[in-house]
């Protein structure tokens, strides 16, 4: 089944079957061309909850206020200022997308539910106003003279346009939105959704804000929600609040939900069953609200990833078929060799509640210089690259990062400045493919825009194509070549570690940071990530590796700073850490009353 | 002057109903770390019932403690199929919306059983005519017993909390349900009397407000469980006595703005709390934020 779902979703294969439903429904009657056009409009409703859910794992349970919106704005604009369609439908999702972008203001601060409540707050409210902001709305007896095709009363630009022509225009507007939604999902735009929505800390860590990627998937998804409410309008010719309660919140949600969350294709099939079953079946209509509530109480044990798990691959996230555009690599500048150190750590101290976790830490590294960061378990190292790449805010002291204080800075933000960092146990999307994965090193380097992600322009696509010959490059060195379309989560840890190095490096730092690189590698897995080593090294690049295996540091690194319980103990050279007392006393417990006897 | 008395003593006595909704909510967040999006259902649930049995001939007490206890196994039927299944799902998506379809489909079901028109609630607790005077004012007897037993079951709630060994078990699993659980609590059955406390207190909440509006219908407490999170989060989610002022300040701003502006404005000024406030201090006036171990 899911052969005969792939081959459907190509793109001809689409645009055939969209052109074959619109001449089947031109000639069809005109009750049934009325229902094909509330189905179209389910579909752009069901991509605007796809896009904030599915993608950015957010909530809305208020999407029929973003609708309403879209909806009286077009109506209002058309009916008594005279607006011409397309302007009145531009209009309509430039006003939804400004509540949608106001409503998110939290994001980042707060979680999920928050937002969700908000919203399923911001949805009644806005039905209280429909009904009682009678001079605007009409209140509970609505809004009529919209004009409609219906009623023979709408005309662009001088010719009428009746319920044929009109099915033609949402068409139209449906299929490029799809296809818009399909480019943006694939660029860096829809990586990011996708990564702050299944692992925050690797966003944040390849410089994702994570804030600013929920906001602009609010924004999206309510202009998308506000367009579909601004088609709606004219093809009913009269609105009343009742268009706008928690049930159409609920039917947005619950197409989304069934149709598969995270894909563009069973949105189409989600609202196609809920825009056709309760026309067809009369029972399913008389509990409708039942059912709703039924399918989202079970939907996510039942069939968590919808119709479209059942008959579509999985959606991709990188625009592999640009790789073969000419396009030139970025120029690198070799980096500087400048006086001051990269690095400078001055006193940081670390205070979990009463927990010192780091007491007086001070550190320096300078460019093309690999440190290691040696000691027991618990003895402050991770807390320590927590501390530089923005995760934790020490209690006190400085990070210079070439000459700027960047402690207390978020961790995306410290990440754009040119420090990347991977994670003891690996943080990576699980979801993406390895070459995906990598991939999203390089989002801090983008410079395309919204647009040209969506619209696939030559810009947009020639960078695409300038990372992902990187990302093959870096893949060859990390010997993951062949495993580069294979989803991450499913192969072996040696390879998320690598695969999470090698986004590292993809995204072209100036300090680095690998936290445990080599825990739980193989022989082969070890050289490969000593090749990659070496290389950044070799691109002046300062390294700090935290590690336990001291014979792959013996031959890599120029200097260790060891840690207990959150004090340096030692800083120097390998052979001198080896003789240390102190730091034999750390790792073996050895008393230091009683100094071993050589 | 009178009339703005009036307004802010109606104020308290919703706001600290509200105060009910938002502890009723937190129980279980403080069990699970998860909301009940279907919360609502429970408080129209539990009034519908009590005022289809008081139509049919039972006593006051009988069908209150029905109409509670209802409420009590409904949060245990949501615990069982709508959060624990989906517990070992990171994020919020999965309880947010599964909760908010058990809702839904108790809603559904109350409008198809009961019918979707309002179904008018008995004066209970006195008439909506009696009221005392005081310095004064003028207050009405029901609006008096409503606050009454609001304050008194949120003081008691807070009382158990933190006094009764019940209360530090609740406590412990809220900070650490793992460790709790090898400190030999027993989780499992903490979280289901949270889950059923919760029912209850929502179940209460409803009655309560049903005696002052006098009519309940199936969407009846979406809105009132909104505003409850509201007051939740004005006062810390999980902290019972920002809870109290938390209901009790939206109460009063609602009061006072549907009298002086618009019965409309009363509608969205707690939605405008609810987004300075998140904007503002998202933990709330009494809260603590989380420290987020990476």
């Amino acid at each position: 089944m899911k052969t005969v779902g792939t081959f459907l979703s190509r793109p001809w294969a689409v645009l055939v079957a969209t052109v074959a439903f619109g001449a089947a429904m031109s000639l069809a009657s005109g009750a049934t061309i009325q229902v094909a056009t509330f189905f179209l409009i389910n579909v752009l409703l069901a991509h605007s909850v796809n896009l904030l859910t599915g993608f950015a794992g957010q909530i809305s349970l208020g999407h029929a206020g973003f609708f309403g919106v879209g909806a009286y704005g077009c109506a209002l604009l058309m009916r008594d200022y005279g607006v011409p369609l397309p302007l009145a439908l531009a209009a309509a999702a430039a006003l939804s997308s400004i509540v949608g972008y106001l409503l998110s203001f939290p994001a980042g601060r707060v979680r999920e539910f928050y937002l969700a409540m908000m919203t399923l707050g911001f949805g009644m409210i806005f039905y209280e106003i429909a009904k009682e902001w009678t001079s605007a709305t009409g209140g509970v007896m609505g809004l009529s003279g919209v004009p409609s095709p219906t009623l023979r009363t709408l005309s662009m630009f001088g010719v009428a346009i009746g319920p044929a022509a009109y099915l033609w225009i949402v068409l139209a507007i449906v299929a490029a939105t799809t296809a818009l939604l399909r480019n943006l999902i694939r660029s860096h735009f829809g990586r990011a959704y996708f990564a702050v929505h299944m692992s925050e800390l690797a966003a944040g860590s390849v410089g994702i804000s994570e804030a600013a990627t929920k906001r602009s998937a609010y924004t999206l998804s309510a202009a998308l929600a506000g367009l579909a409410g601004g088609c709606y309008a004219p093809l009913v010719g009269y609105l009343g609040p009742d268009s706008f309660a928690l049930t159409r919140s609920v039917e947005a949600l619950v197409m989304a939900i069934v149709g598969g969350l995270g894909s563009l294709p069973g949105q189409v099939l989600g609202a196609a069953l809920f825009t056709y079953l309760p026309e067809r079946l009369q029972a399913f209509a008389e509990y409708q609200f039942m059912a709703y509530g039924a399918i989202l109480a079970v939907s996510f044990l039942v069939l968590p990833k919808g119709l479209a798990g059942v008959f579509t691959a999985p959606p991709r996230f990188a625009k592999i078929h640009a790789a073969a555009l000419p396009s030139p690599l970025p120029v690198r500048e070799p980096l500087p060799v400048a006086d001051s150190p990269l690095l400078q750590a001055e006193k940081i101290t670390m205070n979990f509640a009463g927990l010192l976790a780091l007491d007086n830490v001070s550190l320096q590294l300078e460019r093309g210089r690999v440190l290691a960061l040696v000691g027991p378990n618990g003895s402050g190292k991770s807390t320590l690259i927590n501390v530089i790449s923005g995760v934790y805010r020490p209690t006190m002291g400085r990070v210079l990062f070439k000459g700027d204080d960047i402690a207390r800075r978020k961790a995306h933000e410290v990440s754009r400045r040119g420090i990347i960092r991977t994670f003891q146990d690996p943080r990576n999307v699980p979801h993406f493919t390895v070459r995906e994965n990598v991939l999203l090193g390089a989002h801090r380097l983008y410079r395309h825009g919204l647009w040209g992600a969506a619209s696939n322009s030559r810009i947009a696509l020639r960078e695409e194509a300038a990372f992902l010959r990187q990302v093959d490059e870096m893949l060859q060195l990390a010997g993951l070549a062949e495993l580069a379309d294979w989803v991450l989560g499913d192969l072996p840890y040696g390879t998320q570690r690598l695969a999470e190095v090698a986004r590292a490096a993809v995204s072209d730092p100036e300090l680095i940071l690998l936290d445990e690189p080599a825990a739980g590698l193989s022989e082969t897995e070890l050289e490969k990530l000593g090749v990659m080593i070496r290389q950044l090294r070799e691109r002046r690049l300062g390294i700090v590796l935290v590690e336990h295996h001291m014979d792959f540091l013996n031959d890599l690194v120029d200097g260790v700073v060891v840690l207990d319980s959150g004090k340096v103990i030692y800083r120097g050279d390998m052979e001198g850490m080896r003789r240390d007392p102190e730091v034999a006393a750390a790792y073996l417990g050895i008393a230091e009353e009683e100094p071993a006897h050589a | 002057m009178d009339f703005a008395l009036q307004l802010i003593f109606a104020g308290i006595s919703v706001g600290a109903v509200y105060a009910l909704i938002a502890v009723g909510l937190s129980l279980t967040f403080l069990a699970t770390r998860v909301i009940n999006f279907g919360q609502g259902s429970l408080l129209m649930l539990a009034a519908m019932v009590m005022a289809a049995l008081l139509a049919s001939g039972m006593g006051i007490v009988p069908a209150a403690l029905s109409a509670l206890g209802l409420a009590a196994i409904l949060m245990v039927g949501v615990e069982a199929v709508a959060v624990r299944p989906l517990a070992q799902r990171a994020g919020s998506m999965g309880w947010v919306v599964s909760t908010l379809g058990m809702g839904i489909l108790l809603q559904g079901f109350a409008a198809k059983f009961f019918g979707s028109q309002a179904v008018a609630f008995p004066s209970v607790l006195f008439s909506s005519e009696d009221f005392i005077t005081l310095l004064g004012v003028r207050l009405s007897l029901q609006y008096l017993a409503v606050l009454a037993l609001s304050v008194v079951l949120v003081l008691l709630l807070e009382l158990i909390l933190r006094r009764t060994q019940w209360g530090r078990a609740v406590r412990a699993v809220a900070h650490d349900p793992e460790l709790a659980s090898l400190m030999a609590v027993p989780v499992r059955r903490v979280v289901l009397v949270c889950f059923a406390l919760s029912g209850v207190l929502a179940g209460v909440a409803g009655l309560l407000v049903a005696q002052i509006t006098g009519t309940v219908d199936p969407a009846f407490g979406f809105n009132l469980m909104v505003l409850g999170f509201v007051a939740a989060v004005v006062g810390g989610i999980g902290n019972t006595f920002g809870a109290l002022v938390g209901g009790i300040a939206i109460g009063v701003i609602e009061k006072l703005v549907g009298g002086y502006i618009s019965t409309a404005a009363e509608h969205g000024i707690a939605f405008a709390v609810l987004m300075a406030i998140l904007a503002v201090r998202p933990q709330g006036l009494f809260g603590r934020s989380e420290l987020l171990k990476a």
